[in-house]
């Protein structure tokens, strides 16, 4: 078969549908990773025109541009939208379109996943800019502290748009976080080894990661809060047991390594463009990928360091105060390495290099500025001044926004497969960087004289005027300076020359394909030798597309992609992905059911919503799999690999377990939320503890025995061919006993009485909710084996089910352990 | 994924014993402590126990990581891996120091 035919066969079997309709059915990572962007994008426009809107009003003293209420919904929207919005959708965007490439795959591990992700993403994020336009958003500040953001202190409906906007567009996070992870663990190139991973995969592994521990505990938070306004749950309310700190703490916990999920991903692009621009490689490859994962993990332990002005002991604040300190560590060595990188290299000062440079000189300013507030009593004089608005925006901005320029410039070529021929980029880099520091630097002094954050105007005679006009006016620049980044780009992907397929002459696999890039990726899947397989064949690129790689014969009609095994890289499985399908973007719109439920307290939604998510996701899952056992196939070059169905551990228990971690970090977010109210809140013990009897834990410990056991006996019968009907009962059984044993908790307490009470309500109905969980797969576990869907080789579905059995036995244990602990000796 | 837990486990343990000697400070500085009939003296004690106990762990795992059994075969994993061991027990002395040297609840 020659090239062009291959090629049109691929594109006829990994394509969109035609036409608009196309776009909304697609799966591809090509199309998914290009509509991120580009909504991520939109909203960066959104962010910035507020950021105008408040630079405009603290132009001049007592401006009156806006009120009170207006600014505060526009300052709170402009932080939720730039954080939540803009930067984690657009490296999502980024990382959806261009890790298969890297990796030298054809697409990410669930396709649907990452369109169910899209589309939640573009439905949550529309929630909040309908707020916006009618004038009802969020005004709480980005961190909607209690109890300003509860019914007390916000009676509208402004904080709930919050709360239920940002946690629809988490799942999107979540979704592609779980993506990532089984992508850059399984589907790679093979020999692509651990230590041969592209630098940016290991980035984004453990950005993902991360996003899967450090969400959960915004998710819990927000539920929590969401709970109290609507039915009177008092978490943080403390004359009833509860503790605004609490919030704080769920925040933070999230908060500290949001900021290093933010950065981390531009250190991977940094890591990425930066050997290439100084035509040299990355200096100390295993020290960054060290430094990445204490970073990853070390930026956890220091969540309490934005909570230094909220009174706690002096223990506490030395803890967090060292480790503070600590992360300096890590980041110096990855500084390092780049420096040393260009040191060995010869630069080149093309564009991408040139925001590089921006981002250090900033990026270092806003660590020296942030290592200043790290220190308690310099951080008790700062705390809430534009010092601080000064530092974050160095760090977000130098941090995130400069290396991510950089990376559309270098990847640019790639996207539109033109090279760059007008030269706007120049004067709006000098614009940006020049409006930039124009802008904050001015602002640390102005807080260091006093000004707080927040507020809606200056006082004539405060000392501030001019250093706030001043900043006004290099705010503007640089918003030109951006304008003209969108214009470059756009011109140049419309009307610039056809350009070289590898411009930069990098070594990574994403250059290995014609620009912009076939839906399919890679024509034939290569195998590699080295951190760089460009480098080390130039013709590779050539060979792949000649289909002499692996998967180069497209004859099967099939989406055919494979796994590798996670340390060595050798190949170990076929997998055939699903293809085109309106099931992501309508399961998206009816998981929005249970948030506008919420919202216009239209509550009989929400369970309906439930049930129509249920059903999809048994549809969703029905139509994969096989009826019968297959024999492994021919992949090419002798290779012979087994179907992932008849592995043990198929790409969706890989999943599963990814999810699970995010789910058990939500859980055990929960626990210490109890642990903490039960220590510190004012107003404990509550008026009375569960008396936890005896019908409940019998319940409890019956049907964990039952559960565990049932699903296993099913797992053995299956392995030998029998029926796992016997086993798939008594499993049912255990669960809905546990289910039980949590009901005679809600059944015993009243929710709204005291956060005691409101918390036991959390825990029992997390228990119920993973019982019944459960119970579903386990029934249509025994829907798929009548339909023939299981056999001793096809046993990947049965562990995915047990899976999830022994997580919901192992929380209902736990949590309704601890809900019964205080009750027990009265 | 062995390998995976090697180069993730000891920071995640230093994160686990941080986040619960902070817990127990909390614990030691609450009306729950004098209620359960101790005094500061022996919440000093409990959270020093519990920094030993952490950095014997962390030594523990950097042990291991070398040893045959349980090192990894691969040369960059072990090397990584056990990078990253030093920088938990580092962090384990450094990061709890606190609870020796300053006032527990003031
Ligand atoms: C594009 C240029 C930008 C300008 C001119 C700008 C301007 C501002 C100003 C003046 C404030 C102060 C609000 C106040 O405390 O009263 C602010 C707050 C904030 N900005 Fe920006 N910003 C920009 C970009 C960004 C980016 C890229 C991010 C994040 C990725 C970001 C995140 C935030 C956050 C989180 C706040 C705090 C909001 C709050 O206090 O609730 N900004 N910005
Ligand atoms: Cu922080």
């Amino acid at each position: 078969m020659n090239a062009l035919r291959r090629h049109r066969a691929l594109e006829r079997i990994w394509g969109p549908r035609p036409g608009w309709r196309g776009k909304l059915t697609t799966v591809n990572n090509n199309d998914i990773g290009l509509m991120f962007l580009a909504l991520a994008v939109t909203y960066f426009v959104i962010g910035g025109i507020l950021a105008m809107l408040i630079r405009a009003q603290l132009a001049t003293p007592r401006s009156a541009f806006m009120g009170p209420d207006v600014y505060n919904q526009v300052f709170t929207m402009h932080g939720v939208i730039m954080m939540f919005l803009f930067a984690i959708p657009l490296f999502e965007g980024l990382t959806v379109y261009l890790l298969p490439k890297m990796l030298g795959t054809r697409d990410l591990a669930f396709p649907r996943l990452s369109a169910f992700g899209f589309w939640c993403y573009a439905f949550g994020g529309a929630l909040l800019i309908l707020a916006l336009l009618a004038g009802i958003a969020p005004d709480g500040g980005w961190f909607m502290y209690p109890p300003l953001s509860s019914t007390l202190g916000s009676p509208g409906i402004n904080a709930d748009f919050w709360l239920l906007g940002i946690t629809f567009v988490e799942i999107s996070a979540i979704s592609a976080s779980a993506e990532i992870v089984v992508t850059v663990l399984l589907y790679r190139a093979p020999g692509m080894s651990l230590d041969r991973l592209p630098i940016f995969a290991w980035y984004m592994l453990v950005v993902a990661m991360m996003i899967l521990t450090g969400f959960p505990p915004l998710i819990l938070g927000s539920t929590l809060l969401e709970l109290e306004r609507a039915f009177g749950m008092p978490f943080f309310q403390a004359d009833a047991g509860g503790d605004s700190i609490l919030w704080q703490h769920l925040f933070w916990l999230f908060g500290h390594p949001e900021v290093y999920i933010i950065f981390l991903p531009a250190a991977g692009v940094i890591s990425t463009v930066l050997p290439v621009m100084a035509r040299t490689t990355l200096l100390g490859y295993g020290w960054i990928v060290a430094a990445a994962v204490s970073l990853g993990i070390l930026s956890f332990g220091i969540w309490v360091h934005h909570m230094y002005a909220t009174g706690i002991p002096h223990m506490g604040l030395a803890f967090f105060s060292a480790a503070s300190t600590l992360v300096a560590v890590p980041t110096g060595v990855q500084v390092f390495a780049w420096i040393g990188t260009l040191w060995k290299g010869r630069p080149e000062m093309h564009l991408p290099m040139l925001w590089i440079l921006a981002f250090f000189a900033t990026f270092v300013m806003g660590g020296l500025t942030g290592v200043m507030v790290a220190v308690v009593p310099f951080d008790w004089q700062s705390h809430d001044t534009y010092f601080i608005v000064a530092h974050l925006h160095y760090v977000l901005v130098g941090g995130f926004v400069f290396p991510m320029l950089a990376g559309l410039y270098y990847w640019l070529p790639n996207f539109t497969g033109r090279r760059r021929y007008f030269k706007l980029g120049k004067t709006a880099f000098w614009l940006v960087v020049v409006g930039f520091h124009g802008t904050f630097l001015l602002l640390h002094w102005a807080g260091l004289l006093g000004m707080r954050r927040r507020i809606d105007h200056i006082e004539p005679g405060s000392g501030w005027e001019l250093i706030n006009l001043l900043a006004s006016i290099g705010g503007f620049v640089m918003a030109i300076g951006f304008a003209l980044v969108l214009i470059d780009v756009v011109v140049n992907a419309v009307v610039a020359v056809r350009g070289r397929r590898n411009p930069w002459q990098a070594g990574t696999l994403e250059w290995a394909m014609p620009a912009p890039s076939p839906s399919y990726n890679l024509a034939s899947i290569p195998k590699v030798h080295s951190r760089n397989p460009l480098h080390d064949d130039p013709d590779l690129p050539v060979r792949i597309a000649r289909g002499e790689g692996y998967l180069g014969d497209p004859g099967s009609g099939l989406r055919e992609i494979l796994t590798v095994e996670i340390a060595s890289g050798r190949p170990n499985s076929l997998v055939i992905f699903p293809t085109n399908s309106a099931l992501p973007i309508v399961m998206a719109f009816v998981t929005g059911g249970l948030f506008v439920g919420m919202l216009i307290k239209a509550y009989w939604l929400v369970p309906l919503s439930l049930v129509g998510v249920a059903a999809l996701g048994i549809w969703w899952a029905w139509s994969l799999g096989s009826r019968e056992d297959q024999d492994s196939r021919p992949v090419g070059h002798g290779l012979v690999l087994p179907p992932a169905t008849e592995v043990e551990r198929p790409p969706g228990w890989w999943g599963s377990l990814f999810l699970l971690l995010a789910d058990g970090v939500f859980f055990g977010s929960l626990l210490f939320g109890y642990a903490f109210l039960w220590t510190v809140a004012p107003n404990w013990p509550p008026p009375a503890w569960l008396e936890p009897g005896l019908r409940g834990p019998l319940l409890a410990l019956g049907g964990a025995v039952l559960a565990l056991g049932g699903i296993r006996l099913a797992d053995r019968a299956l392995r030998r061919d029998g029926g796992p009907w016997l086993g798939l009962l008594l499993s049912l059984a255990g669960l809905s006993a546990l289910g039980a044993a949590a009901v005679t908790v809600l059944t015993r307490t009243s929710h709204d009485a005291h956060a005691y009470d409101a918390t036991l309500w959390v825990v029992a109905g997390y228990v119920v909710f993973h019982a019944t969980v459960a119970g579903l797969m386990t029934v249509f576990l025994a829907l798929r084996a009548a339909g023939g869907y299981l056999s001793a080789r096809r046993v990947g579905e049965a562990r995915v089910v047990r899976l999830w059995t022994d997580y919901a036995v192992a929380v209902a244990l736990l949590g309704l352990g601890a809900a019964w602990l205080p009750g027990v000796p009265t | 994924m062995t390998d995976i837990l090697r180069i993730a486990v000891p920071l995640t343990a230093w994160l686990a014993a941080f986040s619960a000697v902070y817990g127990l400070q909390g614990l030691v500085c609450s009306p729950r402590w004098a209620e359960a009939g101790f005094d500061l003296a022996a919440g000093r004690a409990a959270m020093t126990a519990a920094w030993i106990a952490a950095a014997i762990l962390q030594v523990a795992f950097l042990l291991a990581l070398r040893s045959p059994r349980f090192a990894s075969r691969s040369a960059f994993v072990r090397g990584v891996s056990l990078t990253l061991a030093v920088v938990a027990l580092v962090a384990t002395l450094w990061t709890l120091v606190p609870v020796v040297t300053t006032s527990a609840c003031l």
